[in-house]
């Protein structure tokens, strides 16, 4: 069997990709991503320069947003729905994590 | 090839109609993806619905599905002879396949043909989820992958094939973090991308670190009297042990940081170590300790309730 190597990429951080590449990594199509941007779950770096730029964890947004999209069959406004909620559990849960990691357990 | 009834699946009638469908899958998703389901088997479960609704939404995909026949559900049998000229349009391997790998390989080919002759088609993203100890998390660390993918070979006939994967994990990843290696997941169709494989970053936790963004946080125990009068202390730090000085009154809470020692990644300054200043009592003490806290006691003016006396005194 052939092993390769390889190196593993962070996609999450600093960087910006540009429309073409969201669209090519997202999995969704133009049309479903025009949708996540009006709807603000995903926002351009620049939203007045034209082809947009995103920030790099964009790709997340839109990676999950299809997964969700495919898996509950949910339609443009569901989709919208989902990821404002599902952005706020991940605010609140980043919240908990930084109060969990700033506060000494009991003994 | 075993086969696999996707209208019991979702628990409809061969006739079902298209919203039907629609509705049977809706409510069985509500019910066991596994981001929302308690029931025990849910992500099996709720794959097999997800590769049947894949199938059965789309009229093409439905149809070439049914031309397949009905068989029972696990039974090994292989598709019409011309099946596979009609609507995969390539020959395959039957044997090392699945029902969804082949429904899958459909989709591929029905995107490049709606696209005309010589369009292209990207190949498939694959994921893999990946656990790392806190250390390797924090200095980056080397892991292999075994993966099951969809290969043509030379005479283009479709298998499922093992692939090893020998990937780099670069330092200071995160619980939840999502990492990419690029072309690795399916190869493209007539030129078209490979797909890329996406690793799901899973780090254990640690007994004495917590992670918080690129700062880690741990408890420093420290004796009532280390903490009165100060003391050095040796400190274990992902990055090895060090000498921390404790200064002389140390409060319980109060962190003493430690700048650079949290994670490091590529490109971007290291985070802190905190270490949270805990004070404990030993349980037992013995004769001379005894003594000696009991001459400490008489000897202190400390009184450490002084505010609530303060307090009563606004009462009244």
């Amino acid at each position: 069997m052939n092993i390769e190597t390889c190196e593993a990429l962070r996609i999450d951080e600093r960087g910006e990709i540009s429309w073409t590449q969201l669209i090519e990594l997202s999995g969704l199509d133009e049309t479903e991503l025009k949708e996540l941007v009006d709807d603000g779950a995903l926002a351009p770096l620049r939203a007045e320069a034209l082809p947009w730029h995103f920030h790099a964890r964009s790709v997340v947004v839109a990676r999950t947003a299809g997964r969700l999209r495919r898996e509950f069959d949910l339609d443009a406004h569901g989709l919208a729905v989902v990821m404002r909620f599902l952005s706020r559990i991940e605010e609140l849960e980043a919240e908990l994590q930084a109060l969990r990691a700033g506060v000494a357990r009991r003994r | 090839m075993k086969y696999k009834d996707y209208y019991a699946i979702l628990g409809v009638d061969r006739a079902a109609g298209a919203d039907d469908i629609k509705k049977a899958y809706r409510k069985l998703a509500r019910k066991y993806h596994p981001d929302v389901s308690k029931e025990p088997d849910a992500e099996e479960k709720f794959k097999e619905m997800a590769e049947a609704y894949e199938t059965l939404k789309d009229p093409e995909k439905r149809a070439a599905y049914d031309q397949l026949g009905r068989h029972a559900a696990g039974q090994d049998f292989e598709p019409p002879p011309d099946w596979g000229q009609q609507f995969a349009g390539a020959r395959t391997a039957f044997d090392d396949i699945d029902l969804a790998d082949l429904f899958a390989g459909l989709a591929g080919r029905q995107r490049a043909g709606r696209r005309g002759p010589g369009a292209f088609s990207s190949g498939r993203d694959y994921e893999a989820a990946v656990r790392l100890s806190f250390e390797q998390a924090f200095h980056g660390t080397e892991i292999e992958l075994d993966l099951s993918v969809l290969e043509s070979d030379a005479q283009g006939v479709v298998r499922r094939v093992p692939r090893r994967i020998h990937a780099r994990i670069p330092k200071g990843v995160s619980d939840g973090q999502q990492l990419r290696i690029p072309g690795k997941g399916g190869k493209g169709v007539e030129g078209g991308r490979d797909g890329d494989l996406y690793l799901d970053i899973v780090v254990e936790s640690h007994p004495w670190y917590r992670v918080d963004g690129q700062d880690i946080y741990l408890d420093l125990p420290l004796a009532p009297w280390e903490a009165v009068l100060g003391t050095t202390v040796r400190l274990p730090t992902p990055a090895g042990t060090v000498s921390l000085k404790v200064p002389p009154g140390t409060r319980a809470g109060q962190q003493l940081r430690l700048a650079g020692r949290g994670l490091a990644r590529a490109g971007a300054p290291a985070g802190n170590l905190h270490a949270i200043v805990q004070i404990v009592v030993p349980s037992v003490v013995d004769g001379q300790e005894r003594a000696l806290l009991q001459q400490l006691a008489e000897a202190s003016t400390f009184n450490p309730r002084a505010h609530f006396e303060q307090e009563s005194v606004h009462e009244h």
